[in-house]
């Protein structure tokens, strides 16, 4: 298999069976993002999106840019957990929450303004949201993590 | 519609679609193609290929609906994104559950296919 080239807009999409509200608090609060987001603490609070690391380092605080629940929230992405990517300038994450028939919703995530950071791109890029993206569907459909918690 | 028919529906969205997309060599091709770089036109797709644009058109819908490509808009063009989701979720499922059962595992799919052919 040959190597993807790393670009500078990245789209996930997928259906998770569960409302809108419910795909909303999962990406908002933190006693959900604690059980898949890599176990960070995310409080969206007073325009900001801040993460913390499980023991309460910032692991991230960016600009909220569009809050509109529970259909769409865009804000700024910047890797506090790593220098090399806290270099970086920052780009810019899209979710969006579309209702679908029978009690399903789409979720769409578009990572994109990566054309400046690089090494960001490359450590989000594939693994990196679909650890993120399956998590959080096991988690609503289940009640369960899909990954052993810390 | 009854709520019974649109669970099959949410089901067959995640797997059945993706398989039959997946069965078809232009198709994993195109996937191939925005592997290695997203973000393409139509017209990018097609001219890499030796088929009409209804042709390629037909090829990216399927993939639109088994979840396997998103289009977005950017200004007048619209472009091709891969969207992974749905292979690492069949991974997840089909996958992974096998790979720690090794040899067992496949002979067990051998029978399963077998049987349901």
């Amino acid at each position: 298999m040959t190597t993807a080239s790393v670009t500078t807009t990245q789209v996930y999409q997928l259906f998770i069976k569960a409302t809108p509200e419910q795909v909303w608090d999962a990406i908002t609060k933190s006693e959900f993002t604690t059980r898949y987001f890599y176990a960070s603490r995310v409080e969206i609070e007073n325009g900001r999106r801040r993460a913390y690391g499980p023991n309460g380092e910032l692991w991230g605080d960016s600009a909220i840019l569009e809050e509109d629940p529970p259909r769409r929230l865009v804000h700024e992405w910047q890797g506090l957990y790593d220098p090399e990517l806290a270099a970086e300038e920052a780009s810019r994450v899209t979710w969006e929450i579309e209702p679908q028939d029978g009690g399903v919703c789409k979720l769409t995530v578009v990572h994109d303004r990566l054309e400046a950071s690089p090494k960001t791109a490359a450590s989000v890029s594939g693994e990196g949201w679909m650890h993120v993206l399956s998590g959080v569907k096991t988690l609503l459909e289940t009640g369960e993590p899909l990954f052993a918690e810390r | 519609m009854t709520c019974d028919q649109k669970v099959t529906y949410y089901r067959g969205i995640d797997d059945d679609r993706v398989f039959k997309a997946l069965a078809d060599p232009t198709r994993r091709h195109l996937l191939d193609r925005l592997f290695e770089r997203d973000g393409r036109t139509l017209t990018e797709l097609e001219s890499e290929l030796e088929m009409t644009r209804f042709g390629v058109m037909k090829h990216l819908r399927l993939l639109e609906d088994a979840g396997l490509v998103v289009t977005r808009r950017s200004g007048r063009e619209k472009l091709h994104f891969l969207n992974a989701v749905p292979i690492r979720l069949i991974h997840d499922r089909w996958i992974d559950k096998y790979k720690e059962r090794h040899i067992s595992a496949l002979v067990d799919l051998k029978t399963q296919l077998e049987g349901s052919a």
